[in-house]
């Protein structure tokens, strides 16, 4: 089996839709809608949110059994932790293709996008988990504790409670790819520069130009879900306090506020 | 749809949001579109095109030769806002698979985007 597989190697079912992110950015920006995501003002938000996220799972779930595979001599522990979260990514991709029907939509409804694992082609296992378990786990733990926040406004106990288990199992992503990037790079600051510049980038493309905010600093702009109305943020914001329990710095998330992207090792 | 198991606990109305229904002007669009290319009409195809896509369909057009093909099947669908993406394969000795972006102008539906995707792993592939 080849290893490092590149975007285009990535397997799907020849009945889904795959788009490379530059060409759903186009087709959205044609349409009058703002390119980089769905916005809260859209009818599709919810649904388009929860198939990013999705996508994501599925991603992840591929990268960490990549991971695994391409770098057979790491250590023990750490392809156990890689197993570890195979495991995990494919319990949350099954959650959130039962909350896509939970509203209304389907895994497939939306074309699928490669950004993400594209952000897992390094070469270096350390590299790679700081990219994927820090930069991409880290974007994860932001944007569930958002629609955490959304869902308790929706007064909905199944969006929050099913995204709130999986953040809990993100956190510990996070952590663990803190921990191998630090332990993997031991005794080599320049691997372990590499590592961190690695992420930098993946951090580089999710802050959207500096365009994400602290939750205390997000203007609310109205929505509409199921007939009910409510304020949410109208961008991504840095959910501080899961990761401050991820492991991050305070630096590092002040960094990530101000849209430097970059990120010291701990 | 996969089967996701026993969800009756879940408690309320479900699903919560509306579920997006394909209005059946674009898929008779989409026929119309694929028997022109079939029967070698390019009039009728480029009727329903927009400009910007006229090239990308006319060289589809050149790969399918007049009568080669009878039929074609969706084979996958997906959408952006009000555009839908159509993946369709046409069956024959040479099997095609092609990709339509429709959305509606005015009161069409259109063709915004043809790619032809014969031979290319998947729409990641450069």
């Amino acid at each position: 089996m080849q290893r490092m597989i590149s975007v285009d190697k990535l397997a799907r079912p020849e009945n889904h839709i795959l788009l490379p992110v530059q060409k759903s950015r186009a087709v959205r920006a044609e349409q009058g809608l703002a390119p980089n995501n769905p916005m809260p003002y859209e009818d599709d938000f919810l649904k388009a949110r929860l198939h990013g996220i999705c996508a994501g799972e599925f991603q992840a779930m591929e990268a960490a059994g990549r991971t695994l595979y391409d770098f057979p001599d790491a250590p023990w522990e750490f392809q156990l932790d890689m197993a570890r979260q195979v495991w995990d990514e494919s319990r949350h991709a099954e959650i959130y293709m039962k909350l896509l029907e939970y509203v209304g939509s389907y895994y497939g409804e939306f074309p699928e996008g490669e950004v993400l694992w594209s952000c897992t082609q390094a070469e270096d296992p350390a590299a790679r988990v700081a990219g994927i378990n820090r930069g991409l786990e880290g974007l994860a733990c932001d944007v569930f504790e958002q629609m955490i926040r959304l869902a308790q406004r929706m007064g909905d106990e199944v969006i929050e409670r099913s995204i709130d288990y999986v953040l809990a199992d993100e956190i510990t992503h996070v952590r663990m790819g803190s921990k191998w990037m630090r332990k993997l790079t031991e005794g080599d600051p320049e691997r372990l520069k590499k590592a961190q510049a690695f992420q930098d980038q993946i951090d580089e493309i999710f802050n959207f130009g500096g365009g994400r905010t602290t939750v205390e600093n997000a203007a609310q702009i109205k929505q509409r879900v199921g007939g009910k109305e409510f304020n949410i943020d109208d961008r991504i914001t840095i959910a501080r306090e899961a990761r401050l329990l991820a492991g991050f710095t305070e630096e590092e998330i002040d960094r990530l506020v101000k849209g430097f992207g970059k990120s010291g090792a701990y | 749809m996969p089967d996701l198991g026993f969800r009756e606990n879940v408690m309320g109305p479900q699903p919560i949001g509306k579920v997006v229904v394909v209005p059946a002007e674009m898929t008779a669009a989409l026929d119309a579109l694929m028997r022109a290319l079939m029967s070698g009409d390019r009039g009728a195809a480029e009727a329903i095109t927009e400009p910007q896509v006229l090239e990308d369909l006319r060289q589809i057009a050149n790969a399918i030769a007049p009568g080669v093909y009878d039929k074609y099947e969706l084979v996958g669908r997906a959408r952006i806002g009000q555009h839908f993406f159509n993946k369709v394969r046409l069956t024959g000795a040479k099997p095609m698979t092609i990709q339509f972006r429709l959305g509606m102008n005015g009161e069409r539906w259109t063709v915004r985007e043809a790619t032809n995707l014969t031979g290319r792993r998947s729409g990641w592939s450069k």
